[in-house]
């Protein structure tokens, strides 16, 4: 974390709560007053809820041991999210107490943490408890913002300096296809532009859930955004699609070997950086 | 038995145990995680290889 930003996190929490009285964090712009109680599409009003915190070995090697903290609520409504439930029913989480999260970061670092890895849901729409978080933090902790990119510029200048890393989950690749598995037309295009500004002053990973049957729609547009906008990105690609029990639109099969490996040799051919 | 597959709660876990014997666990907890480790050590976050049978791998996102 920068040391000024640091410095700065209780400023920019009271700048994202007021933020919430006409709810504006994300392209939803639901305009509801949070702060009273009210619900956008993420269902959150301005209590923050998180459903799980632990220590986990999955994600990119070089953010490993990680410390996950899943706040509930997302601005999407991916019909093939493994965490649905806790999207679609947030409430249900309990609301974070930020002196406890404190302590269990502490904890975590103590058992070989080497990031804190803020995700979801979508870590976005419960801006204003991050902020308060890592304001009582150890500025020294590597902080990764693991987000769907779906936000609006506020969001992005009150996490300057916070973000250590951004592992930016790229879904999709056309506007057809997140409209149909997301719930958002304009999803790609929002995703990619924030991606770009987080460039601009945090280090970036991109990582692109690979979907079966959807190469020359998703995988290959996004590979060519990248190779032609951001070519030295590190891409993380992953192959660990969960078919939905039940599915509209989303793919009803696992991805297999082949078709990662596929992915990961066109990704090459364009000059991509591939990381595990 | 219902018509409709299970539609996961909050706090519920879901574990599928696939035609090819895979066992698949879904976002699971650091107690799950434990447990995969213990039934196979070697279990991972990629999909298993064409044939694969009776390996534990948990999936995550």
């Amino acid at each position: 974390m920068d040391y000024r930003a640091h410095r700065e996190a209780f400023e920019r929490e009271n700048l994202a709560r007021h933020a919430l009285t006409h709810c504006n964090l994300c392209p939803r712009r639901c305009g509801v007053d949070r702060t009273a109680g009210e619900k956008g599409y993420c269902g959150l009003d301005d209590l923050v809820r998180c459903f799980r915190e632990m220590l986990y070995s999955g994600e990119e090697s070089e953010l490993v041991p990680s410390h996950q903290i899943h706040f509930a609520g997302c601005n999407l409504r991916c019909e093939f999210c493994v965490v649905a439930e806790w999207n679609e029913q947030p409430y249900a989480a309990r609301e974070m107490n930020v002196e406890d999260m404190v302590k269990k970061i502490a904890y975590r670092r103590s058992q070989g943490a080497k990031t804190l890895n803020l995700l979801g849901g979508e870590p976005a729409v419960s801006l204003h408890g991050i902020l308060e978080l890592l304001g009582c933090i150890d500025p020294k902790i590597t902080v990764v913002w693991n987000s769907n990119m779906y936000y609006n510029d506020i969001v992005d200048k009150l996490m300057v300096g916070l973000a250590d890393i951004y592992l930016a989950d790229l879904k999709c690749g056309n506007a057809g296809c997140a409209e149909n598995l997301l719930g958002a037309k304009d999803y790609v295009a929002v995703a990619r532009q924030n991606i770009l500004k987080a460039g601009k002053h945090a280090y970036v990973i991109v990582r692109h859930l690979i979907m079966p049957g959807h190469n020359e729609c998703c995988l290959k547009p996004t590979l060519t955004w990248l190779a032609e906008n951001i070519p030295e990105v590190k891409l993380s690609l992953r192959g660990n699609y969960i078919p939905p029990a039940e599915a509209v639109s989303a793919p009803r099969r696992y991805l297999k070997e082949e078709e990662l490996q596929c992915a990961k040799d066109m990704a090459q051919s364009m000059g991509l950086k591939l990381i595990e | 038995m219902k018509n409709k597959p299970y539609k996961r709660k909050p706090g519920d876990f879901e574990i599928r145990i696939l035609k090819n014997g895979r066992v698949v666990m879904i976002t699971p907890d650091e107690t799950l995680l434990e447990v995969a480790q213990i039934v196979e050590p070697n279990s991972s976050v990629l999909p298993a290889k064409n044939g694969d049978k009776g390996k534990c791998r948990k999936l995550n996102q």
